[in-house]
């Protein structure tokens, strides 16, 4: 069945790339399978290394005291600053330090890839080892089972789950922000990698092409999701039920499971995306939850602080002058910045609201009505597939020839972080309708509420937790995204938005003012932290209150 | 005088290989009668529950209350759960406060009543606690109060006590007898669903036995004891007839156990 289901994907992708390649006239076109080979290339390697390190790291923090202390908040603080931030930094350092060279370009939209995946797989390591049930280490000690056999037939088996779904997790994301590190501008000038997302950005902007731009997309779909197919899901099915505690039951029709195409569309997908996804819930909670002690929290300073004072120091070698700061932070534009700032938390705001109202009102409807369940979780699955960033040019492009240059990329941007944001909300949120006890529900019939009675008492204080550990994924990813959508090299020319994102994007790509973006970066952190201290902490503090109960 | 009658009843849950829960059930209850159905894990005894409470559907046959067909859910039956069913975001009080409610008793009636019942299980002191932080024995005690509170005629309890511990279920069997025999309380008539057979020869006035599946009513055993059970649970008669069941419960089963959780532990 397996066998089957290879040969016919790698039969249809076959075929699809012969045809795209004989119809579409575009002098690249030819190139196609090179760039995809180069994008797999990439993003695989990459992938291996955070594999690689993410279990080493994980493993040391999981079963060291020290490690603990210091990785953890470590890997806590360099996820919740917004990756795309970094960006540009590693632009600069590796542009002058190859002197614009490929290799340099490869080594820095191999970081920027790298600081995507890693994050999954370390706290998915961390968060397994940690969850090892007392029962079995106590078994394990009493046996005395110890050292090389406690990695062994322990530790290894607990982390398979973690790390597949980690793996998952990593790789959607590496292909998500393949574009943002293919094709690059930088002091005036394009640099990009050979790849499908520079081609795709390429289409867009330089050939005018935006038919081509959709083909490229459908085709980076179809690419991510045979993948997936081939890989984590069937991996996930090996792991096996037994290592695995899915936070919710998936009751889909065992019949569709014998016949070989929806066998594969259908059976392999959609159900094993929610054991990942519910594992995921798991992870970040618990890591979003940890209370860190006072040195914990003293290293995350530290690290922060290193960590901006490096991005600074590895363009401009030597320590900065006093009046060398004054001088790049006192520039007129400094003057803008509360208005920034007020920007780009409006644009987040406004995206973050339409996301939540469009996620509330399905998992209201999948409460209420059980078929729509069943309807979105393949809504989910085909959007969450499409790699967002790559849908931009084509957005742009095609907005901005309705609406003009600014409104076009405002529209743009918002509709954006609105497809980048929602998904978070609307898994988590559907998630947890579906995991509404029957006991609850029935107390809910047997009492004869009404719609909006069930809606009020009922589903919205079960979905509350969910909505809050969605909104917390959903503001992070949006901070990412921001950098990205408020600022758009087109061509030669670079149109942007008033925002904090487009203000650091500036910053170093335009000026290669480093003290500004290290900066614009502390800056940036601090919102985040804020706004993660004064909304989303008070309202986990609340929802846990009941979270205890078997929910 | 009967209250409730059911009368040939049956379940089919459809699907690749539909299940027939119940087959041709048929029994009655009469006012202020303690009946207890058992039988093994799986007989539809609980769906047999539900399908009383009118929150699951008939197949065949019909359930009657005071003569008048059951469609849907009643003010007048409520039911207690296995594992409590209490909305985790409500306070003690507030859980208790909300059927009533929803039946349009306003704000502050529904308080008053609330109050009282939450006082009647003795957890007047914990109205504005959290389910979370209750032990098992109080949750239950607030699943009590609940249904009591609506002045039901008949109370529902699927397996009330198996998710307590023993000396807790012990104490609550009990109290429920009391409110049982209770003169002051509407609430005369108990229909619980157990796989205890001491549970149900203690409480219980009447014993439903049951087959596994489909479910059929087996045999339909009088327990002779006279009340206080306390006072007579060791007696010859109470084990006589705790073995006489669970001999009814294993030929039902066709004389194997594998598969008949039958348990037999002290009530």
């Amino acid at each position: 069945m397996h066998i089957f289901g290879f040969a016919m994907g790698l039969l249809a992708i076959l075929s699809l790339y012969i045809f795209v390649i004989s119809a579409v006239h575009n002098p690249e076109i030819s190139n196609l399978p090179y760039y995809t080979f180069r994008s797999l290339l990439r993003i695989s390697a990459t992938y291996l290394i955070s594999l690689v390190t993410g279990l080493f790291f994980g493993l040391l923090a999981a079963t060291t005291k020290t490690g603990s202390m210091i990785l953890v908040p470590l890997f806590d603080v360099l996820q919740s600053i917004p990756i795309l931030g970094y960006f540009p930094a590693a632009i600069i350092f590796f542009i002058s330090a190859f002197q614009g060279a490929e290799i340099g370009l490869e080594l820095a939209a191999m970081l920027l890839l790298y600081t995507s995946m890693e994050w999954a797989i370390f706290f998915g390591v961390v968060g397994a080892v940690k969850n090892i049930p007392t029962n079995i280490v106590e078994a394990a000690k009493s046996f005395d089972i110890k050292g090389y056999g406690y990695i062994r037939h322990v530790v290894l088996p607990a982390i398979v789950p973690a790390l597949i779904s980690g793996s998952t997790l990593a790789w959607g994301d590496g292909w998500f922000f393949m574009i943002a590190a293919e094709y690059i501008t930088y002091g005036g000038k394009n640099y990009s990698l050979p790849g499908l997302g520079s081609y795709l950005a390429k289409a867009a902007y330089e050939y005018g092409d935006t038919n081509l731009a959709i083909v490229l997309l459908i085709i980076i779909t179809v690419l991510v999701v045979y993948i997936n197919f081939l890989t984590w899901h069937r991996l996930t099915e090996r792991a096996g039920s037994g290592t695995y505690k899915p936070i919710f039951r998936t009751d889909w029709p065992k019949g569709l499971a014998f016949s070989g195409i929806r066998r594969f569309s259908h059976m392999h997908h959609i159900p094993r995306i929610h054991l990942s996804f519910g594992f995921r819930h798991t992870i970040l909670s618990t890591s979003r939850r940890r209370i860190y002690s006072r040195i914990e929290k003293g290293m995350a300073v530290v690290t922060v602080i290193a960590l901006i004072f490096l991005v600074v120091m590895v363009a401009k070698p030597g320590i900065p002058s006093l009046d060398e700061i004054k001088g790049s932070l006192l520039i007129p534009e400094m003057a803008n910045l509360p208005f920034y700032t007020a920007c780009t938390l409006t644009r987040l705001t406004i995206a973050y609201l339409i996301s939540l109202g469009i996620a509330l009102s399905m998992g209201i409807l999948a409460a209420e009505k059980k078929g729509f369940a069943l309807i979105f979780y393949p809504i989910y699955d085909i959007g969450q597939s499409v790699p967002i960033l790559a849908l931009f040019p084509i957005l742009f492009v095609s907005l901005s020839q309705i609406f003009g240059g600014s409104l076009g990329l405002e529209i743009t941007s918002l509709t954006m972080l609105v497809a980048d944001m929602i998904w978070y909300l609307f898994l988590n949120i559907v998630t947890a309708v579906k995991t509404i006890p029957d006991e609850i529900r029935e107390v809910s019939q047997l009492i004869g509420m009404k719609g909006l009675q069930r809606v009020r008492h009922i589903v919205l204080p079960a979905i509350l937790p969910a909505v809050v550990t969605g909104s917390i994924l959903s503001w992070a990813t949006g901070w990412n995204t921001v950098i990205f959508s408020e600022y758009m090299p087109y061509g030669t020319k670079v149109l942007w938005l008033p925002g904090l994102g487009s203000f650091l994007d500036k910053a170093a790509l335009q000026e290669g003012n480093t003290i500004l973006l290290g900066f614009l970066l502390l800056i940036m952190t601090a919102l985040v932290i804020a706004v993660d201290r004064l909304i989303w902490r008070r309202l986990l503090r609340k929802a846990e209150r009941y979270a205890g109960e078997a929910m | 005088m009967k209250v409730l009658e059911v009368r040939n009843l049956s379940k089919v849950f459809p699907g690749e290989r539909s299940i027939v829960a119940l087959d041709d059930v048929s029994f009655e209850i009469g006012n202020d009668e303690f009946l207890c159905i058992v039988g093994p894990s799986g007989c539809g005894k609980s769906t047999l529950l539900r399908m009383v409470a009118g929150i699951e559907s008939a197949n065949g046959g019909e359930i009657l209350f005071h003569e008048k067909p059951i469609s849907g859910p009643n003010e007048k039956i409520t039911m207690i759960f296995q594992h409590f069913g209490l909305l985790p975001w409500k306070t003690a009080l507030e859980n208790v406060r909300l059927p009533l409610e929803v039946h349009g008793i306003p704000k502050e009636g529904a308080m008053k009543i609330a109050l009282e019942y939450l006082g009647k299980v003795g957890l007047g002191d914990f109205m504005d606690t959290y389910p979370h932080d209750l032990s098992g024995g109080m949750k239950q005690r607030v699943g009590i109060a609940r249904a009591l509170a609506m002045k039901p005629e008949i109370l529902l309890m699927d397996e009330p006590f198996s998710s307590l511990d023993e000396l807790t279920a012990s104490t609550l069997r009990r109290e429920v007898l009391r409110i049982w025999a209770d003169p002051n309380l509407p609430t005369d008539t108990f229909l619980m669903v157990s796989h205890n057979v001491s549970e149900a020869v203690f409480m219980a006035d009447r014993v439903l036995v049951m087959s596994p599946r489909p479910g059929r009513v087996v045999e339909d055993v009088k327990v002779d004891i006279p009340r206080p059970r306390v006072e007579h649970a060791r007696d010859p008669k109470f084990f006589d007839t705790v073995e006489y069941i669970i001999q009814v419960i294993e030929k039902a089963c066709g004389g194997k156990l594998p598969g008949c959780e039958v348990n037999d532990g002290i009530g």
